[in-house]
């Protein structure tokens, strides 16, 4: 692979990314036209669009690099990512929908009716979204180094720089059809060149599984505590996914709670097909690559193999593809991060001028910037997955409970969140402190989902009974209006007359 | 700011003012009870609907999460399963790599059409 297409590579999903959020300014819209606009958006194009800004780098690298490293275990993570919209589609997607929440502590506040548990949603929302961005630039960093043998740090900077201009200048964002497109190209990135290394390998005789040899090679335990691990793993992926600041705005733009769930539906069958070409991928990789998985480069398996399977000008021109939706994936993702993170920064420490978003922006960007600099890199996919631990046990609470439990009050919802943050925060702390761990002591460290969602459920329960006394007021209206359907938009195939 | 010109369609200048797009204008943020004599029937419509979803959503995610554990318990306590092959690829593989995806997609395809019917016989009991 060569240095000067590897970077001709990015700097055509820069440009692209730059030009785009320039004629988004030029495309500014009044409050107006952005709610007539949002409502004829269809439920195809906003799947799409919540398929782009969702898979990031650990499912554009990470998914293959982790099935390098753990083979069968590894599978587990794209059933979690995209079972966790199963979940959103059972338990949040109409009802948030018909909420007419905006973000999560907007939730919260038509929910609770209360500050206090408005200001620590937001704050959580802020933590989770840092914690999302930094492996987003490590994949960045990785990719830059490997491919082009320059310093990491600068493909983190980039990535940044570009995301932080294009958003504190106000473009970028609630341009369904600038992150559906982002979906498209993410999946042909991955899909042409595994398609086209499949036909290679079958035309020159070789064996995609090197005869069996894939699933036979040793594979690394996910976690030393067995099956507990993988179940900690599934409870955070599937219930951490309801809690993804970037996400649920998305939902937003449906007209109602019906055509909500179709989207859901959708995205889920886009996800099933997007992770059927990482994980074909990643078993290439445990036969084409298998030096990866002992010298802490997995996640580049999807970058090098392209090269290393078919060479040449072809190998060159698959990489280059590979890097660019790579790029496309950690902007995307970074960029509806910071969006929706400046946005509930600015509205509620900021009081809501647009001054204050531009301060927010940069500070939504900064933050995990420095954190990224300031650590080593880990597993992508094994550090979202501590990402969605932390969401499954903080704001997944409050969002089933709040929409499905009339006993909800606002001290219930806060203790449980804080009793949630605390305890993930502080079982990885203690992961990181205490390397000596071993057993189901080092599982509970690393993987706290398993018992940290239960105690914020109990805590909130508890607590909120405790203070049954002072439920909002208006709880018998807001449940009425999550889950009565929309009056008058039934959708035209029900419609009657 | 003459505080006029975003709303109505009254002169449209050249360039559109941007501005800055927060909570939606439909749904006030703070809820007050719409309306100060309850209709108890109206109220358990509303519950009896609350109820049939959350029966439904639970009943589709146990049955789901049940599978998932059946799977990992089976592949944790059954190393013999890998014997089997398909092409070179072992079952477990297969189950966690592709089979899983269809019944998911199928969950939801069912999920959504019972949803649905719930919201239309509501409809059709409450006249709306």
């Amino acid at each position: 692979m060569s240095t000067g297409t590897a970077l001709l590579a990015i700097a055509v999903v820069i440009l692209a990314t730059v030009l785009i959020a320039v004629h988004g300014l030029r495309l500014s819209r009044t409050t107006g036209d952005f709610y007539v606009a949002s409502r004829t958006v269809r439920p195809w194009w906003n799947a799409s669009a919540i398929g782009g800004e969702y898979l990031s780098a650990a499912s554009f690298l990470g998914i293959a690099g982790l099935i390098v490293v753990s083979g069968q275990d590894a599978l587990w993570f794209p059933i979690g990512y995209t079972a966790g919209y199963l979940m959103l589609l059972l338990f949040v997607a109409a009802p948030l929908r018909r909420s007419g929440a905006y973000t999560l502590p907007d939730f919260a506040q038509i929910r609770l009716n209360s500050r206090i548990a408005r200001l620590v949603t937001s704050i959580l929302v802020v933590v989770v979204g840092w914690l999302y961005i930094v492996p987003q630039l490590h994949g960045a960093s990785l990719t830059l180094a490997i491919t082009t043998g320059l310093p990491g740090w600068l493909g983190a900077g980039m990535v940044m720089a570009v995301v932080c201009l294009t958003v504190v200048a106000g473009g970028m964002r609630s341009i369904t059809f600038v992150q559906a497109f982002q979906f498209w190209l993410k999946l042909g990135a991955l899909a042409v060149p595994t398609v086209f290394l499949l036909l290679q390998l079958g035309i020159t005789g070789r064996s995609a599984t090197g005869n069996g040899l894939a699933f036979d090679l040793p594979q690394e335990a996910l976690g030393q505590s067995g099956i507990y691990s993988t179940i900690s793993l599934i409870v955070a992926l599937l219930f951490g996914t309801l809690g993804l600041p970037h996400v649920l705005v998305r939902f937003y733009t449906n007209p109602d709670g019906a055509s909500a769930r179709r989207t859901t539906a959708i995205v889920l069958g886009l996800l099933s097909v997007f992770y059927l070409f990482p994980t074909v991928l990643g078993v290439l990789g445990r036969v084409y690559l298998p030096e990866l998985a002992q010298n802490g480069n997995a996640d580049a398996t999807v970058l090098l193999l392209p090269s290393r399977v078919v060479g040449g000008t072809a190998g060159n021109l698959l990489t280059a593809l590979v890097i660019g939706g790579a790029f496309a994936a950690f902007m995307s993702t970074t960029s509806g991060l910071v969006v929706s993170l400046a946005g509930v920064m600015s509205q509620d420490l900021f009081g809501g001028t647009v001054r204050g978003f531009r301060y927010s922006a940069v500070l939504a960007s900064a933050v995990p910037l420095l954190l990224a600099l300031g650590t080593s890199t880990l597993a992508l996919a094994g550090a979202i997955g501590s990402v969605f631990a932390f969401t499954a046990s903080t704001i997944c609470p409050l969002l089933l409970l709040g929409i499905w439990w009339r006993g909800l009050t606002a001290a219930g919802a806060v203790a449980g969140m804080l009793a949630g943050a605390l305890g993930c925060a502080g079982a990885m702390l203690v992961a990181s402190a205490l390397p000596g761990l071993s057993g189901l002591a080092l599982g509970l460290a690393t993987q706290p989902a398993a018992w940290t969602v239960p105690l914020a459920f109990v805590v909130t329960i508890v607590v909120s009974l405790a203070t049954r006394g002072l439920a909002p007021g208006a709880t018998s209206t807001v449940m009425t209006r999550l889950h009565a359907p929309e009056r008058g938009s039934a959708a035209p195939r029900a419609a009657r007359p | 700011m003459s505080g006029e010109g975003a709303d109505g369609p009254v002169d449209h200048p050249a360039v559109p003012v941007r501005v800055r797009v927060t909570a939606p204008e439909g749904a006030p943020l703070s809820v007050t009870a719409r309306r100060a004599g309850h209709d108890p029937a109206a109220e358990f419509y509303v519950r009896s609907l609350i109820r049939s979803q959350l029966r439904l959503s639970l009943s589709v995610a146990l049955g789901f999460l049940l599978l998932l554990l059946c799977l990992a318990v089976m592949v944790a306590v059954w190393p013999q399963i890998h014997a089997i092959r398909i092409l070179t690829i072992p079952l477990p593989w297969i189950v966690l790599g592709i089979g899983v995806y269809p019944i998911i997609l199928l969950g939801a395809f069912l999920y959504n059409r019972a949803s649905a019917r719930y919201e239309a016989r509501y409809r059709d009991v409450t006249g709306e």
